[in-house]
Protein backbone atom coordinates (compact mmCIF):
# COMPACT_ATOMS: atom_id res chain seq x y z
CA UNK A 1 0.00 0.00 0.00
CA UNK A 2 1.35 3.15 -1.43
CA UNK A 3 0.68 6.41 0.86
CA UNK A 4 -0.80 8.00 -2.31
CA UNK A 5 -3.33 5.17 -2.07
CA UNK A 6 -4.36 5.60 1.34
CA UNK A 7 -4.98 9.16 0.15
CA UNK A 8 -7.54 8.34 -2.56
CA UNK A 9 -8.70 5.81 -0.24
CA UNK A 10 -9.77 9.18 1.94
CA UNK A 11 -12.29 10.52 -0.85
CA UNK A 12 -15.18 11.75 0.76
CA UNK A 13 -13.81 12.05 3.85
CA UNK A 14 -12.77 15.35 6.07
CA UNK A 15 -8.84 15.92 6.00
CA UNK A 16 -6.92 18.35 7.20
CA UNK A 17 -4.05 19.69 4.90
CA UNK A 18 -0.79 22.08 6.15
CA UNK A 19 0.72 24.03 3.27
CA UNK A 20 4.75 24.13 3.65
CA UNK A 21 3.84 28.04 4.18
CA UNK A 22 2.16 27.09 7.18
CA UNK A 23 -1.58 27.53 5.98
CA UNK A 24 -3.98 25.18 6.99
CA UNK A 25 -7.59 23.94 4.79
CA UNK A 26 -10.06 21.58 7.03
CA UNK A 27 -12.55 20.09 4.01
CA UNK A 28 -13.64 17.63 2.53
CA UNK A 29 -11.28 15.12 -0.15
CA UNK A 30 -13.09 14.93 -3.42
CA UNK A 31 -10.20 14.35 -5.40
CA UNK A 32 -6.39 13.79 -5.33
CA UNK A 33 -4.09 12.72 -7.98
CA UNK A 34 -0.62 11.00 -8.26
CA UNK A 35 1.45 14.38 -7.77
CA UNK A 36 -1.10 14.60 -4.71
CA UNK A 37 -2.67 17.58 -6.43
CA UNK A 38 -6.22 18.26 -4.47
CA UNK A 39 -9.42 18.81 -4.46
CA UNK A 40 -11.85 19.89 -1.59
CA UNK A 41 -14.91 21.17 -1.27
CA UNK A 42 -16.38 22.90 2.35
CA UNK A 43 -13.67 24.43 3.17
CA UNK A 44 -11.99 26.36 5.97
CA UNK A 45 -8.61 28.16 5.20
CA UNK A 46 -6.77 29.37 8.70
CA UNK A 47 -3.60 31.22 7.89
CA UNK A 48 -0.22 30.47 9.74
CA UNK A 49 -0.95 31.90 13.04
CA UNK A 50 -4.36 30.64 13.66
CA UNK A 51 -5.44 33.87 13.62
CA UNK A 52 -7.56 34.02 10.19
CA UNK A 53 -10.21 32.19 9.15
CA UNK A 54 -12.01 31.53 5.50
CA UNK A 55 -14.67 29.36 4.44
CA UNK A 56 -14.30 28.41 0.75
CA UNK A 57 -16.82 26.52 -1.23
CA UNK A 58 -14.43 24.71 -3.14
CA UNK A 59 -10.09 24.61 -3.69
CA UNK A 60 -7.52 23.06 -5.65
CA UNK A 61 -4.24 22.93 -3.68
CA UNK A 62 -1.15 22.02 -6.29
CA UNK A 63 0.14 18.47 -4.32
CA UNK A 64 3.99 20.57 -4.13
CA UNK A 65 3.10 22.84 -1.77
CA UNK A 66 2.02 20.20 1.03
CA UNK A 67 3.49 20.09 3.94
CA UNK A 68 1.23 17.35 5.76
CA UNK A 69 -1.97 16.09 5.39
CA UNK A 70 -3.96 14.57 8.94
CA UNK A 71 -6.62 12.16 7.76
CA UNK A 72 -9.45 10.39 9.56
CA UNK A 73 -8.15 7.16 11.64
CA UNK A 74 -10.92 4.62 9.86
CA UNK A 75 -9.06 5.74 6.78
CA UNK A 76 -5.97 2.79 7.63
CA UNK A 77 -8.89 0.29 8.21
CA UNK A 78 -10.47 0.81 4.64
CA UNK A 79 -7.36 0.83 2.94
CA UNK A 80 -6.53 -2.93 4.56
CA UNK A 81 -10.50 -3.88 3.78
CA UNK A 82 -9.86 -2.39 -0.16
CA UNK A 83 -6.45 -4.87 -0.28
CA UNK A 84 -7.99 -7.94 0.71
CA UNK A 85 -11.31 -6.93 -2.24
CA UNK A 86 -8.50 -6.66 -4.68
CA UNK A 87 -6.91 -9.56 -3.51
CA UNK A 88 -9.76 -12.19 -3.88
CA UNK A 89 -10.30 -10.48 -7.50
CA UNK A 90 -7.23 -11.85 -8.54
CA UNK A 91 -7.07 -15.18 -9.60
CA UNK A 92 -3.58 -15.70 -10.33
CA UNK A 93 -1.82 -12.69 -7.82
CA UNK A 94 0.76 -14.09 -5.89
CA UNK A 95 -0.88 -12.32 -2.73
CA UNK A 96 1.99 -10.44 -2.06
CA UNK A 97 1.61 -7.86 -4.55
CA UNK A 98 -0.82 -4.58 -4.24
CA UNK A 99 -3.04 -5.83 -7.10
CA UNK A 100 -3.88 -2.01 -7.39
CA UNK A 101 -2.80 -1.17 -10.75
CA UNK A 102 0.85 -0.56 -10.05
CA UNK A 103 2.61 -2.90 -12.29
CA UNK A 104 4.25 -1.44 -15.51
CA UNK A 105 3.16 -0.62 -18.57
CA UNK A 106 5.54 -2.46 -20.76
CA UNK A 107 7.42 -1.53 -23.85
CA UNK A 108 4.77 -2.79 -25.89
CA UNK A 109 2.10 -0.59 -24.95
CA UNK A 110 4.26 2.68 -23.98
CA UNK A 111 4.02 5.75 -26.39
CA UNK A 112 0.85 3.66 -28.32
CA UNK A 113 -1.21 6.50 -26.87
CA UNK A 114 -3.91 3.94 -25.31
CA UNK A 115 -4.39 1.55 -23.34
CA UNK A 116 -4.95 -1.67 -24.79
CA UNK A 117 -4.80 -4.16 -22.86
CA UNK A 118 -2.43 -6.28 -24.66
CA UNK A 119 1.35 -7.41 -24.37
CA UNK A 120 2.95 -7.01 -21.45
CA UNK A 121 1.05 -4.04 -20.50
CA UNK A 122 -1.60 -5.47 -19.14
CA UNK A 123 -0.58 -6.16 -15.41
CA UNK A 124 -1.73 -2.64 -14.55
CA UNK A 125 -5.12 -1.88 -15.83
CA UNK A 126 -6.18 -0.86 -12.76
CA UNK A 127 -4.38 2.73 -12.17
CA UNK A 128 -6.06 5.56 -10.03
CA UNK A 129 -8.73 7.23 -9.85
CA UNK A 130 -10.58 4.03 -7.83
CA UNK A 131 -12.80 1.98 -10.06
CA UNK A 132 -13.70 -0.78 -7.51
CA UNK A 133 -12.22 -4.08 -8.33
CA UNK A 134 -14.29 -5.61 -11.33
CA UNK A 135 -11.32 -4.71 -13.58
CA UNK A 136 -8.59 -6.20 -11.72
CA UNK A 137 -9.95 -9.49 -12.45
CA UNK A 138 -7.46 -9.46 -15.26
CA UNK A 139 -4.74 -7.91 -13.42
CA UNK A 140 -1.74 -10.33 -13.14
CA UNK A 141 -0.14 -9.96 -10.42
CA UNK A 142 3.00 -7.08 -10.00
CA UNK A 143 5.79 -6.53 -11.73
CA UNK A 144 9.26 -7.45 -10.33
CA UNK A 145 10.40 -5.20 -7.39
CA UNK A 146 12.61 -3.13 -9.90
CA UNK A 147 9.84 -1.88 -11.94
CA UNK A 148 7.10 -1.10 -9.50
CA UNK A 149 5.64 2.25 -9.03
CA UNK A 150 5.63 3.05 -12.44
CA UNK A 151 2.96 2.01 -14.84
CA UNK A 152 -0.85 3.15 -12.43
CA UNK A 153 -0.92 6.09 -14.70
CA UNK A 154 -0.92 4.73 -18.45
CA UNK A 155 -4.20 4.62 -18.79
CA UNK A 156 -6.20 7.61 -20.45
CA UNK A 157 -2.44 9.58 -20.21
CA UNK A 158 -1.22 9.23 -24.07
CA UNK A 159 1.11 6.95 -22.54
CA UNK A 160 3.58 9.33 -20.85
CA UNK A 161 5.27 7.36 -17.98
CA UNK A 162 6.03 9.32 -15.00
CA UNK A 163 9.90 8.21 -13.77
CA UNK A 164 9.65 10.76 -10.71
CA UNK A 165 12.82 12.08 -9.40
CA UNK A 166 12.10 13.95 -5.76
CA UNK A 167 14.79 15.63 -4.39
CA UNK B 1 25.81 7.43 -9.86
CA UNK B 2 29.50 7.92 -8.77
CA UNK B 3 28.90 9.34 -5.36
CA UNK B 4 26.39 6.64 -4.41
CA UNK B 5 28.81 4.33 -5.41
CA UNK B 6 31.59 5.64 -3.92
CA UNK B 7 29.36 6.04 -0.50
CA UNK B 8 28.63 2.27 -0.88
CA UNK B 9 32.13 1.62 -0.05
CA UNK B 10 32.12 4.02 3.11
CA UNK B 11 29.38 1.28 4.54
CA UNK B 12 30.17 0.38 8.05
CA UNK B 13 32.29 3.48 8.61
CA UNK B 14 31.87 6.60 10.67
CA UNK B 15 30.98 9.08 9.39
CA UNK B 16 29.55 12.67 10.20
CA UNK B 17 26.50 14.45 8.22
CA UNK B 18 25.86 17.86 8.84
CA UNK B 19 22.56 18.75 8.36
CA UNK B 20 21.16 22.28 6.58
CA UNK B 21 19.11 23.02 10.15
CA UNK B 22 23.03 22.84 11.47
CA UNK B 23 21.91 19.74 13.52
CA UNK B 24 25.33 17.20 12.68
CA UNK B 25 25.15 13.46 13.72
CA UNK B 26 28.03 11.44 13.91
CA UNK B 27 27.65 7.23 12.89
CA UNK B 28 27.69 3.92 11.67
CA UNK B 29 26.97 4.38 7.94
CA UNK B 30 24.36 1.63 7.52
CA UNK B 31 23.07 1.98 3.84
CA UNK B 32 23.02 4.91 1.21
CA UNK B 33 20.49 4.72 -1.78
CA UNK B 34 20.72 6.55 -5.27
CA UNK B 35 19.20 9.64 -3.96
CA UNK B 36 22.11 9.70 -1.02
CA UNK B 37 19.07 9.21 1.73
CA UNK B 38 21.76 8.02 4.44
CA UNK B 39 20.94 5.80 6.81
CA UNK B 40 23.10 5.95 10.36
CA UNK B 41 23.66 3.05 13.19
CA UNK B 42 24.15 3.82 16.85
CA UNK B 43 24.57 7.86 16.47
CA UNK B 44 26.02 10.27 18.86
CA UNK B 45 24.47 14.41 18.29
CA UNK B 46 26.63 17.29 18.34
CA UNK B 47 25.34 19.77 21.06
CA UNK B 48 22.85 16.53 22.14
CA UNK B 49 21.55 19.25 24.81
CA UNK B 50 20.30 21.66 21.75
CA UNK B 51 18.05 18.54 20.12
CA UNK B 52 16.73 16.60 22.94
CA UNK B 53 14.22 14.98 21.04
CA UNK B 54 17.12 13.06 19.35
CA UNK B 55 18.00 11.81 23.00
CA UNK B 56 15.69 8.78 22.24
CA UNK B 57 16.95 7.96 18.84
CA UNK B 58 19.83 5.37 17.96
CA UNK B 59 19.16 4.55 14.61
CA UNK B 60 18.09 7.00 11.42
CA UNK B 61 17.55 8.08 8.22
CA UNK B 62 18.44 11.41 7.12
CA UNK B 63 16.69 12.55 3.69
CA UNK B 64 19.91 13.18 0.88
CA UNK B 65 18.34 16.33 -0.04
CA UNK B 66 18.72 18.13 3.67
CA UNK B 67 22.72 17.03 3.82
CA UNK B 68 25.19 19.91 3.64
CA UNK B 69 27.97 17.93 4.73
CA UNK B 70 29.17 14.38 4.85
CA UNK B 71 32.73 14.28 6.87
CA UNK B 72 34.68 11.22 6.34
CA UNK B 73 36.97 9.38 7.66
CA UNK B 74 40.15 10.15 5.28
CA UNK B 75 41.55 6.83 6.22
CA UNK B 76 39.01 5.13 4.21
CA UNK B 77 38.56 7.39 1.30
CA UNK B 78 40.67 5.78 -1.81
CA UNK B 79 41.00 9.29 -3.88
CA UNK B 80 42.70 7.64 -6.70
CA UNK B 81 39.86 5.56 -7.55
CA UNK B 82 37.61 8.36 -7.29
CA UNK B 83 39.59 10.55 -9.74
CA UNK B 84 40.26 7.54 -11.96
CA UNK B 85 36.31 7.35 -12.15
CA UNK B 86 35.56 10.60 -12.40
CA UNK B 87 37.52 10.94 -15.09
CA UNK B 88 35.99 7.39 -16.72
CA UNK B 89 32.60 9.14 -16.16
CA UNK B 90 33.32 12.69 -17.66
CA UNK B 91 34.63 10.70 -20.66
CA UNK B 92 31.81 8.95 -20.82
CA UNK B 93 29.45 12.00 -20.39
CA UNK B 94 31.94 13.29 -23.98
CA UNK B 95 30.93 10.42 -25.20
CA UNK B 96 27.19 11.06 -25.52
CA UNK B 97 27.11 14.62 -26.08
CA UNK B 98 29.29 13.60 -29.56
CA UNK B 99 26.81 10.91 -30.70
CA UNK B 100 23.71 13.45 -29.68
CA UNK B 101 25.85 15.70 -31.94
CA UNK B 102 26.38 13.38 -35.00
CA UNK B 103 22.59 12.46 -34.65
CA UNK B 104 21.89 15.99 -34.75
CA UNK B 105 24.35 16.68 -38.01
CA UNK B 106 23.02 13.56 -39.55
CA UNK B 107 19.14 14.29 -39.12
CA UNK B 108 20.34 17.93 -40.46
CA UNK B 109 21.01 16.76 -43.42
CA UNK B 110 18.69 14.55 -44.38
CA UNK C 1 17.19 0.17 -7.42
CA UNK C 2 14.00 2.22 -8.54
CA UNK C 3 12.61 2.18 -5.31
CA UNK C 4 14.74 5.16 -3.45
CA UNK C 5 14.04 4.87 -0.56
CA UNK C 6 14.43 1.20 -0.31
CA UNK C 7 16.34 1.47 2.75
CA UNK C 8 13.17 2.50 4.99
CA UNK C 9 11.00 -0.99 4.54
CA UNK C 10 13.15 -2.07 8.17
CA UNK C 11 11.17 0.98 9.65
CA UNK C 12 7.80 -0.51 8.92
CA UNK C 13 5.47 -0.70 11.74
CA UNK C 14 8.17 1.03 14.03
CA UNK C 15 7.52 3.74 15.94
CA UNK C 16 9.63 6.80 14.57
CA UNK C 17 10.41 10.60 15.30
CA UNK C 18 9.76 12.52 12.04
CA UNK C 19 11.88 15.93 12.25
CA UNK C 20 10.22 18.33 9.83
CA UNK C 21 12.07 21.24 7.49
CA UNK C 22 9.98 23.80 9.79
CA UNK C 23 11.30 21.97 12.77
CA UNK C 24 8.23 20.05 13.54
CA UNK C 25 8.30 16.85 15.15
CA UNK C 26 6.07 14.10 15.07
CA UNK C 27 5.87 10.66 16.57
CA UNK C 28 4.23 7.58 14.98
CA UNK C 29 4.26 3.95 13.75
CA UNK C 30 5.11 4.13 10.38
CA UNK C 31 2.70 2.03 8.18
CA UNK C 32 3.31 2.99 4.83
CA UNK C 33 5.95 5.22 2.54
CA UNK C 34 7.14 5.41 -1.31
CA UNK C 35 10.39 6.23 -3.03
CA UNK C 36 9.98 10.07 -2.44
CA UNK C 37 9.86 9.24 1.20
CA UNK C 38 5.95 10.20 1.69
CA UNK C 39 5.38 8.56 4.85
CA UNK C 40 2.20 7.95 6.74
CA UNK C 41 2.43 7.45 10.56
CA UNK C 42 -0.43 5.60 12.58
CA UNK C 43 -1.59 7.29 15.95
CA UNK C 44 0.84 10.18 15.44
CA UNK C 45 1.44 12.49 17.91
CA UNK C 46 2.87 16.00 17.42
CA UNK C 47 5.68 16.92 20.18
CA UNK C 48 7.00 20.29 21.16
CA UNK C 49 10.10 20.82 23.14
CA UNK C 50 10.83 24.24 24.77
CA UNK C 51 14.02 24.15 26.96
CA UNK C 52 13.52 21.44 29.66
CA UNK C 53 9.91 21.07 28.83
CA UNK C 54 8.02 19.37 26.50
CA UNK C 55 4.02 18.34 25.63
CA UNK C 56 2.24 15.84 22.89
CA UNK C 57 -1.03 16.50 21.17
CA UNK C 58 -2.02 13.59 19.20
CA UNK C 59 -3.23 13.69 15.96
CA UNK C 60 -4.58 10.13 14.53
CA UNK C 61 -3.40 9.04 10.73
CA UNK C 62 -0.74 11.65 9.51
CA UNK C 63 0.25 11.74 5.76
CA UNK C 64 3.52 13.73 5.21
CA UNK C 65 5.07 14.56 1.92
CA UNK C 66 8.49 13.66 1.37
CA UNK C 67 10.00 16.82 0.42
CA UNK C 68 9.66 17.98 4.41
CA UNK C 69 11.52 15.44 6.15
CA UNK C 70 14.76 15.95 7.60
CA UNK C 71 14.94 12.96 9.72
CA UNK C 72 12.93 9.64 10.20
CA UNK C 73 14.58 8.47 13.67
CA UNK C 74 14.11 4.83 15.21
CA UNK C 75 12.60 5.44 18.88
CA UNK C 76 14.56 3.07 20.85
CA UNK C 77 12.45 1.87 23.70
CA UNK C 78 15.30 1.97 25.96
CA UNK C 79 16.83 5.31 25.61
CA UNK C 80 13.19 6.38 25.25
CA UNK C 81 13.41 6.17 29.54
CA UNK C 82 16.05 8.96 29.46
CA UNK C 83 13.58 11.51 27.91
CA UNK C 84 11.81 11.21 31.65
CA UNK C 85 14.61 13.82 32.68
CA UNK C 86 12.03 16.43 30.76
CA UNK C 87 9.18 17.56 32.09
CA UNK C 88 6.04 17.06 30.49
CA UNK C 89 3.36 20.06 30.60
CA UNK C 90 0.13 20.69 29.07
CA UNK C 91 0.02 22.12 25.29
CA UNK C 92 -1.39 25.50 26.36
CA UNK C 93 1.80 25.42 28.66
CA UNK C 94 4.01 24.72 26.05
CA UNK C 95 2.00 27.37 23.36
CA UNK C 96 3.05 30.04 26.24
CA UNK C 97 6.70 28.82 26.82
CA UNK C 98 7.08 28.47 22.70
CA UNK C 99 5.80 32.42 22.21
CA UNK C 100 8.48 33.52 25.19
CA UNK C 101 11.34 31.63 23.30
CA UNK C 102 9.72 32.93 20.05
CA UNK C 103 10.38 36.63 21.88
CA UNK C 104 13.38 36.73 23.61
CA UNK C 105 15.00 35.34 19.76
CA UNK C 106 13.27 38.32 18.24
CA UNK C 107 14.68 40.32 21.20
CA UNK C 108 17.84 39.01 20.39
CA UNK C 109 17.94 39.33 16.72
CA UNK C 110 16.90 42.68 17.10
CA UNK C 111 19.92 43.70 19.38
CA UNK C 112 22.19 41.59 16.77
CA UNK C 113 20.77 43.96 14.00
CA UNK C 114 21.16 46.69 15.74
CA UNK C 115 24.62 46.58 16.78
CA UNK C 116 25.29 44.64 12.90
CA UNK C 117 23.47 48.00 11.26
CA UNK C 118 25.70 50.36 13.81
CA UNK C 119 29.06 48.89 12.78
CA UNK C 120 27.79 49.54 9.18
CA UNK C 121 26.96 46.42 7.93
CA UNK C 122 23.29 44.52 6.99
CA UNK C 123 22.45 40.62 7.41
CA UNK C 124 19.26 38.95 6.53
CA UNK C 125 16.80 37.99 8.83
CA UNK C 126 18.01 34.84 10.67
CA UNK C 127 14.56 34.82 12.65
CA UNK C 128 13.31 31.70 10.61
CA UNK C 129 16.73 30.04 10.77
CA UNK C 130 14.62 26.93 11.89
CA UNK C 131 12.82 26.72 8.07
CA UNK C 132 15.39 26.07 4.92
Amino acid sequence: MLPLSLLRTGQNHQILVELKNGETYNGILVNCDNWMNINLKNVIRTSKDTDKFWKIQSCYIRGNTIKYISVPDEIIDLVVEEEHTFKSYQPTGRGDGSGRGRGRGGENSRGRGEYTGRGRGDYSNRGRGGGTGGDSSSSRGRGDGSTRGRGGEFRGRGGRGRGGVPS
Amino acid sequence: MLFFSFYKTLVGKEITVELKNDLSITGLLQSVDQFLNIKLKDIKVNEEEKYPYMISVQNCFIRGSVVRYVHLPAGDVDVETLQDHSRLEAREQKKVQQQAQQQAQQAQQK
Amino acid sequence: MSFGSSSLGDEVDKKLIVVLRDGKKFIGTMRTFDQFANIVLQDTIERVYVGDCYSDKSLGVFFIRGDNVVILGEIDPDKEVQEKRLQKVSWDEIQKLYELEKQKKEEEEQLKRKIMTDSGLTIDSILNIDEF
